[in-house]
């Protein structure tokens, strides 16, 4: 016999008690949120005229980046490429090491790994999987004010070097991740002219146009205000997912901006789709 | 701004739960004892129903979200908004996942959010579901559930302000472009 099974069976979103007679009526939601245009139905006018920018027009090089691979590269930054100045112009600073805990003995090193990252990688790896998960990654990855790396960034970074899609890393994408993270953090303490342990709005202007962004000063300022721990810059962790969105996103633009005009036409479905794709 | 969303809509059709019962349960959560529940006390707290941890990403959406003077949690006051936000989330998502399965397929989450006023393209629910289904089931849990309606709902709201003649395209420089995108992340 069929009956109407009841969805109390579900585990509630509370391990403690749940309000059970909580009946929402979704049908109000509908009348509140009106459905957005995206018909298709061209609109009239000069479709590219009179796109005045907020931020000044476009200059001949409307944005930079270089010519990057794709979001999720394992590529090491480059000089002049997607990430700006590679480890050799940013070496030095303060020499912190970029995870947390005693060397692990070493043992059998695969080829391709780096043995550094080999020995980090049995630390990391606190339940002996074989593999590094966001909990292990989270607690091994410290910024230079001693807090873990955020959620975000440390999801992204699962993302980009799980090559599986199983939500962990294996030894070979932590070597990976290991280079990639020795080299934002020599770009870090590059960038962060004052030694003061985070990147300010300026610092990180300097540092997008270093790596070939064209972007105003108060549109870092902007980012360092939206990210920065109450007004004091930003960190090591904020850094790296701002500078990899940025790729990214720059990415989804130019091959929006086909005619490399510096700005884009784009339909309701066309910006969700790009951002949904790309963003973290 | 005379916009409505799925999550800031909230039908007051019950009466909130009363204060010693939220106490009760605030005083759970905040294991530390501070006075604050933090993200990952939330997230311990939470279960999306499939026995995996809570995305924790939504978990650092909701809090952000409640968390008035940016200190990295909800005191008791904003642990009430919290709870209302998630209790009514499952409710939705209970209400749209028809076949009771704990999760919600491409054919539901088409339904739930036409219900709450998007038309968008079946490609466009193939990009979402490609993109929230973080336990590649090819369907969304009730944590991914919610990631996703918040950043939809994020989008939506940049683009609208962007899209002043409200005829569903905006012409933006770069710079405006990545200012949009940032807005959201």
């Amino acid at each position: 016999m069929f009956c109407v099974q009841q969805s109390t069976n579900n585990p509630p979103p509370f391990v403690a008690h749940l309000p059970t007679a909580f009946a929402i009526s979704v049908t109000c939601l509908c009348v509140l949120l009106q459905g957005y245009p995206g018909g298709g139905n061209p609109p009239a006018g000069n479709p590219y005229g009179g796109g005045r920018g907020f931020y000044g027009s476009p200059s001949s090089a409307p944005y930079g980046g270089g010519a990057g691979g794709p979001y999720g590269g394992y590529g090491a930054p480059v000089h002049g490429g997607q990430y700006g100045p590679g480890p050799g112009g940013a070496s030095g600073g303060y020499g912190g090491q970029p995870y947390r805990g005693p060397h692990a003995p070493a043992g059998n090193i695969p080829p391709g790994v780096n043995p550094e990252a080999y020995q980090w990688f049995q630390t990391v790896d606190t339940d002996q999987s074989g593999f590094i998960n966001l909990k292990e990654l989270k607690q091994a990855l410290i910024n230079s004010n001693w807090s873990s790396f955020n959620d975000e960034t440390s999801l992204m970074m699962i993302n980009m070097f799980d090559k599986t899609r199983s939500g962990r890393i294996d030894l070979f994408g932590f070597s990976a991740l290991w280079d990639f993270m020795q080299q934002w953090r020599g770009l870090f303490q590059h960038y962060d002219r004052d030694r003061s342990g985070s990147i300010s709005g300026a610092e990180l202007s300097q540092a997008l146009a270093h790596m070939g962004y064209n972007l105003s000063l108060q549109f870092s300022e902007a980012l360092v205000q939206r990210y920065g721990a109450r007004g004091r810059g930003i960190q090591l962790d904020r850094f790296i997912q701002v500078c990899t969105q940025l790729q990214s996103m720059t990415q989804v633009f130019r091959e929006k901006d086909t005619t490399r005009t510096g700005n884009v036409r784009l339909s309701y479905e066309d910006f969700l789709s790009g951002a949904v794709t790309r963003l973290m | 701004m005379a916009y409505h969303s799925p999550y800031r809509a909230a039908p007051h059709v019950n009466a909130p739960p009363d204060q010693s019962f939220l106490w009760n349960i605030f005083q759970r959560v905040d294991k530390d004892r501070s006075g604050v529940i933090s993200d990952s006390e939330l997230q311990q707290a939470l279960s999306n129903g499939t026995w995996t941890p809570f995305n924790p990403v939504t978990v650092r959406s909701i809090i952000a979200m409640f968390d008035r003077e940016n200190k990295g949690g909800v005191n008791f006051n904003e642990f009430a908004g919290v709870w209302k936000y998630i209790t009514d989330w499952q409710n939705i998502f209970r209400n749209y996942d028809r076949d009771n399965s704990g999760f919600i397929d491409r054919n539901e989450l088409k339904l739930a959010l036409t219900g709450f006023g998007y038309r968008l393209s079946d490609q466009f629910y193939g990009t979402l579901i490609e993109k929230f289904d973080r336990q590649r089931k090819g369907q969304v849990a009730f944590d991914d559930f919610i990631q996703c309606c918040i950043v939809l709902q994020r989008l939506t709201d940049v683009f609208r302000r962007y899209d002043t003649d409200q005829d569903g395209w905006i012409q933006v420089s770069y710079e405006q472009y990545l200012s949009m995108v940032f807005n959201v992340v």
